[in-house]
């Protein structure tokens, strides 16, 4: 079997899981007993295909045996004898015409039980992860850096708790349009974990930010009229884009400004502009916003290049919809570099008292590396110290340790100027940052 | 050049299935049976349309003895992620007094 043919089994079966589990969930009613379906669904195909041969057409071969096995197990349990009857013969079944406001695909029907408000936004991640995704539990214990147990019992209670709530994944039409902020929070928040992990010893984990890039391409598929699903398709490209340029070679952040643009995946950064020009036929919400300051940096030949006026216009259009610190930080950052260090600090220093922020090391970072800037050596140094006491990256903890170990050394400070593109390229890649 | 058969059995309350993982051990599969075929030592097989704990299928495999049956057995539980058992064959003619 060529390795070409290899890499399609692999699609076929990442592609079809969610549309299993959503036929299973048709026939069965819940999620544990469709993913036992499709579970077992898939080992008849190992044990099957190696002896009678790949069927021409593998997903059709898989979805006609996780029905026929899903009526089986309805038929089994009887408790479902009124669905049975109304089930068409396997061969010609269809699936039928979705009526107006329905959804249509089942994939999307289930990203949208898995984002039921009933369920804790950890809750949701993980069972967006592992029924739409197909992640394993271990595999998402493992890019969340939490114990497997935990992961499962997130897992296992949350299928409990769509049960008792008989959350059915058949009556969710309408409601769309209601669960798509969470839908996009979900994918957003395994991005985040993914492209900029809050704790362990490396900055990232790849596999967990292509995954939630995945999903929200699929999401574009699934909803194209939608522009916040194509700005968030957008925004995580253009961030994907510099993924391979983000560490050095021992894991080591390197700032934007030492990144070699030429690495970055320009198709990534195509399938972004394309899709920030889809997004933009809608509200320009955070979302939009946020994608088009992504474009700015992604867009820019050289660092030097960067349209930091445009940038400090997005954020003040930003803050005017969605006021919140971390915003506000991200714009005293963008004003540092257009107007000076001294116009950044003017900006920041009233964030410092806010609750949220002053718990997190990064404004202690940002202040740091602008204090810095102006020479104001200890200032600098308590910054950072701060900033090493709060982070929880192992990965930001040895960037932020160097570079107050190299603050201390110096005898002669840096000019602004030669040094400040430093600190913008660092806090740019804060910039997929939750920001509420 | 002797039969064996390799019963492969899947144990209830397998664990939990990755696609992509069960992908590749799918391609690893595929590639053994061929390569099987190829050496002439695939004689037959059986697998059960309906099974979803147990027995999951059956090889009629050639080899020179039980030890190279127990390899090709070990290869097959590895590559199907099943536990195989091995079993000689004894092909023996029907009896004078065999049948009714």
């Amino acid at each position: 079997m060529s390795k070409t043919t290899d890499a399609a089994l692999v699609s076929v079966f990442r592609d079809e899981w969610p549309q299993l589990i959503g036929a299973a969930m048709r026939l069965v009613g819940d999620l544990q007993s469709a993913e036992d379906v499709v579970q077992e669904t898939l080992l008849t195909a190992v044990d099957k295909w190696p002896l009678q041969g790949v069927p021409d057409n593998p997903g059709a071969w898989l979805m006609t045996a996780c029905r026929n096995r899903a009526r089986n197990v309805v038929r089994d349990s009887g408790r479902a004898r009124q669905r049975l009857s109304s089930m068409r013969p396997a061969d010609d079944w269809q699936p039928p015409e979705p009526e107006p406001g329905a959804i249509a695909d089942d994939r999307l029907r289930l990203i949208v039980l898995c984002c039921h408000p009933q369920l804790t936004a950890d809750a949701q991640v993980a069972l967006t992860l592992r029924m739409v995704s197909g992640l394993t539990t271990e595999e998402i214990a493992r890019a969340f850096q939490l114990p497997a147990a935990t992961i499962a019992q997130r897992i296992v209670r949350a299928k409990r708790l769509l049960k008792e709530n008989r959350a059915s994944f058949l009556d969710q039409d309408g409601d769309i349009g209601g669960r798509l902020p969470a839908i996009l929070d979900v994918i957003y928040l395994a991005f985040n974990e993914g492209y900029l992990a809050t704790s362990g010893e490396t900055l990232n984990r790849g596999d967990l930010a292509a995954e939630a890039h995945r999903l929200a391409c699929l999401l574009t598929d699934l909803l194209p009229g939608e522009p916040d699903a194509w700005a968030l398709r957008a925004l995580l490209s253009f961030q994907l884009s510099r993924w391979a340029t983000r560490t050095d070679e021992d894991g080591g952040i390197r700032t934007l400004d030492a990144q070699d643009r030429g690495q970055w995946n320009g198709e990534l950064i195509r399938d972004g502009v394309w899709a920030l020009g889809r997004a933009r036929d809608g509200e320009r919400g955070p979302l939009v916003l946020q994608a088009e300051l992504a474009s700015c940096h992604a867009t820019a030949a050289a660092f030097e290049e960067t349209d930091w006026a445009a940038i400090v216009a997005l954020y003040d259009e930003l803050t005017a919809i969605q006021d919140t610190p971390i915003v506000r930080m991200n714009r005293a950052v963008a004003i540092a570099m257009l107007a000076g260090p001294e116009a950044g600090l003017a900006a920041l220093n009233p964030l410092t008292s806010d609750p949220v922020l002053r718990g997190s090391h990064r404004i202690w970072a940002v202040r740091a590396d602008l204090h810095r800037r102006i020479a104001d050596n200890a200032a600098a140094i308590a910054d950072y110290d701060k900033a090493i006491e709060l982070v929880t990256n192992d990965a930001e903890r040895r960037y932020l340790q160097a570079a107050r170990h190299s603050l201390a050394q110096e005898t002669d400070m840096p000019t602004f100027r030669a040094s400040l593109p430093e600190l913008i390229a660092r806090i740019s890649s804060w910039a997929c940052t939750r920001t509420t | 050049m002797s039969a064996f058969l390799l019963l492969a059995t899947r144990p209830a309350g397998a664990r939990e299935v990755s696609p992509p993982a069960i992908a590749r051990d799918l391609v690893a599969a595929v590639g053994w049976c061929r390569a099987l075929r190829q050496w002439g030592l695939l004689n037959g097989f059986a697998v059960d349309p309906e099974a979803v704990s147990g027995v999951r299928s059956g090889l009629i495999v050639l080899a020179s003895g039980r030890a190279v049956a127990e390899r090709l057995a070990s290869d097959w539980g590895k590559v199907s992620g099943c536990q195989v058992s091995v079993t000689r064959l004894c092909i023996a003619a029907p009896s004078a007094r065999g049948g009714s």
